[in-house]
């Protein structure tokens, strides 16, 4: 009988480890710029929303609301197949980085609106009072104390958006997932692949994981 | 220096603050008295617009703040505001607490804006302090340190809004001490607090508020020898005890 | 993630498979009876991997919930043979992805679901004589003006996951000296949907395949590329099983069973 880790499957992986290396280079690409854009998006609308004035607080609960609620899945679908339809044709891998980061930034919108919340409304009008503007405040007084406490939700974030990147699979993105789906189902050594493509994965995560634990720890003191 | 002309407002259907009329002089020292919930803190918040008028005008050092895109921010640079909760920066050392906004705001020089920090913490007493957080202090001293801060924005006018309501007894008297210390200087002030020796020992003048209006006004003698109100007599009973 | 949670799935199932594969011994049956059909028909019913989404090969209508097509009949057959029942059968809609590992794990006997013979998945299953032999096509939208592989030069085109159709057609440009990119997909709507929203230009799999995703806008071009044997397959080790299976492809092959199928579905 020829179980789903013989050797022989092994050796064939580990022959063509370049596939798996280019997917590794492209998830961690696609990775880093689209937790660039999630955290730009996130940082901007988390602020809008925690305003209280009507419109920016609107603006921010149609990003969230819309792109919480429907599937990731269907996001990259539309931004891979719905946009030509317009004339639009993205590459695939700003398809993934645009779906993803505007995916995760409407997750960390909501972290720092929280986080924005938390600090005393005593500190805006200190900052106010001394003539700093609504950008100056956020910027020097506000956001800095939100950091400390948004960090652990923050890094939770980016662990989930890595792993969120193997949505690209789905559109050809050659990422990792894509590689591994693709080479594992034309040879069928799914066992090993997946295993190794895991364990690439959790090379990732886990050093985040751990960050996240830390930062969490570090709050508790301080607080 | 302030001019607050039949300024109103409301909290919902909540009328706070009724036709209130205000003029403060250059220099002047202004003490606002009153039971909690008689409009005095929204009133001296007015006067930096941390609260806006629901209509009525404030004038500040000749600007008008109330007007539309009146230019706030550099008005409030000139009026330094003390809480009652102190709102010190957390995240920043007592020092940089002083700097940030001369150095921001301000424009001025990061050397100068310590050096002079330095010269105000060494005026209530803190010199040693410069390089600890606010959390490491005591409330009389975050107090101070805020009063310092204010300070170093180097105003024409300080407000204080309950500066000593939140502190422990036997702190109220530092905080006390700096602002007499301030008093005796040309700067004008104007004071929110329930601290009547305070009051007698610095004011110029004395606003007695209640239910949002202005019930009487006078000099510390005339609140203390005689007031004409009841319900001046009635509250002042209460706090002098 | 759907896709995370089945790699989760995967991963558990390999677990197990590596510690019962280690326990278990094949030679503890007594009777003449092989282990493998021995199973099955305690179980009294054959279950079978088919498509569902492959027009006359195995398609489920929607209108209905019925999974029909060539390769049910095929499988009825062989369930005929072993429980001399054709109706003792358990359909499992699989993909190009979920087949092999369901017949690692035991879920299924026996795939038969468009799945090409080749010489490296003969090293993994057991594969019966082919059934059904299909050739390689390409589907490109009318407007395109291709009417040939030549005419894809540079371009992109949308293969399935597992298909052999990418070697086939990367063999091919080779050959006539052009470029072309392959970007694969998990399910044939996925490339039908990058056709027409132009991220490919051209989809390629088994022609009895495309004329199910044929359409208004759509043409089938007259190319045939290498041949794809379809055959029946099923775990190593379930020797006597795959004997059986090829017997019976082989008995309605020599009594014209099944170009009678063949004809019945349309595929001739």
């Amino acid at each position: 009988m020829v179980g789903p880790f013989a050797g022989f499957k092994w050796l064939a992986l580990f022959a063509n480890w370049k596939v798996f290396a280019e997917g590794f280079l492209t998830t961690l690409l696609a990775s880093s710029l689209s937790l660039c854009l999630a955290l730009v998006l996130g940082i901007i609308f988390g602020v809008l929303g925690s305003t209280h004035f009507k419109f920016p607080k609107a603006i921010n609960r149609v990003y969230v609301e819309f792109i919480q609620n429907t599937p990731l899945v269907i996001q990259v679908f539309f931004l891979f197949n719905g946009l030509p339809h317009m004339g639009i044709m993205l590459p695939v891998l700003a398809v993934g980085v645009l779906g993803v980061g505007i995916y995760h930034g409407a997750y960390i919108a909501e972290v720092i609106r929280a986080g924005i919340q938390s600090i005393h409304r005593g500190q805006m009008e200190a900052a106010l009072s001394q003539g700093f503007n609504y950008v100056g405040a956020m910027r020097y007084i506000i956001l800095p104390q939100a950091a400390r406490v948004v960090l652990p939700p923050l890094a939770n974030q980016a662990v989930n958006l890595i792993k969120n990147t193997s949505v690209m699979a789905l559109i050809a993105g050659g990422d990792l997932m894509y590689r591994a789906d693709s080479w594992s189902s034309e040879t069928l050594h799914y066992g090993p692949t997946y295993v190794v493509v895991g364990l690439l994965y959790l090379s990732l995560c886990f050093p985040l994981a751990n960050l996240v634990r830390y930062l969490e720890k570090r709050a508790e003191v301080s607080a | 220096m302030i001019q607050l002309t039949e300024v109103h407002k409301y909290f919902g259907h909540n009328h706070v603050l009724k036709d209130i009329s205000l003029t403060v002089q250059t220099g002047e020292k202004l003490v606002v008295i009153g039971p909690s919930g008689s409009g005095k803190s929204t009133l001296i918040r007015c006067m930096n617009l941390l609260e806006k008028p629901t209509s009525g005008k404030v004038v500040v050092d000749g600007v008008e703040i109330t007007a539309h895109n009146a230019p706030v921010a550099k008005v409030r640079q000139q009026v330094a505001m003390v809480f009652q909760q102190f709102n010190l920066y957390p995240h920043k050392t007592v020092l940089e607490n002083l700097t940030l906004a001369p150095i921001i705001v301000g424009g001025v020089a990061k050397e100068e804006a310590e050096e002079s920090g330095m010269k105000y913490l060494d005026r209530v007493g803190l010199r040693a302090k410069a390089n600890a957080f606010p959390s490491q202090l005591s409330g009389g001293q975050q107090q101070r340190v805020a009063i310092a801060r204010a300070l170093n924005m180097r105003p024409k006018i300080m407000l204080f809004d309950e500066p000593t309501s939140a502190l422990d007894p036997e702190m109220i008297q530092e905080v006390l001490d700096v602002m007499v210390d301030l008093a005796h200087e040309g700067i004008t002030m104007v004071v929110v607090t329930h601290e009547m020796g305070f009051a007698r020992q610095v004011a110029d003048r004395v606003i007695f508020m209640d239910e949002g209006e202005i019930v009487e006004q006078g000099t510390p003698e005339h609140f203390f020898i005689n007031p004409n109100h009841d319900r001046t007599k009635l509250f002042l009973s209460k706090i002098l005890r | 993630m759907k896709k995370v949670s089945l790699i989760g799935l995967v991963l558990l199932l390999m677990l197990s498979l590596v510690l019962v594969g280690c326990s278990s011994t094949p030679a503890t049956t007594q009777s003449k009876e092989p282990a493998d059909l021995k199973a099955i028909k305690d179980r009294g019913v054959l279950k079978v991997g088919v498509k569902i989404d492959v027009p006359k090969f195995g398609y489920k209508d929607p209108k209905t919930n019925q999974i029909d097509g060539f390769e049910i009949d095929l499988a009825r057959a062989i369930a005929k043979k072993i429980l001399g029942d054709e109706k003792k059968i358990d359909l499992q809609a699989v993909t190009a992805k979920t087949r092999g590992p369901l017949l690692d794990s035991g879920e299924i006997d026996l795939v038969a679901a468009t799945f090409t013979i080749t010489e490296e998945r003969k090293q993994t299953y057991n594969f019966s004589d082919p059934y059904f032999v299909d050739y390689v096509g390409l589907l490109v939208k009318k407007d395109a003006k291709i009417a040939g592989l030549k005419d894809l030069n540079g371009k992109k085109i949308g293969v399935a996951q597992s298909a052999t159709s990418k070697k086939a057609i990367q063999e091919a440009a080779d050959k006539l000296g052009i470029k072309v990119e392959f970007l694969e997909f998990a399910t044939y709507p996925e490339i039908k949907a990058a056709l027409d929203s132009g991220r490919v230009q051209c989809f390629s799999v088994d022609k009895s395949i495309l004329f199910g995703y044929l359409d208004d806008s759509t043409v089938i071009l007259p190319d045939n590329f290498t041949s794809q044997n379809y055959g029946l397959a099923s775990k190593k080790g379930n020797d006597a099983l795959a004997k059986l299976i090829n017997d019976t492809v082989n008995e309605m092959k020599s009594n014209g069973e099944l170009d009678k199928l063949i004809t019945k579905w349309g595929l001739k």
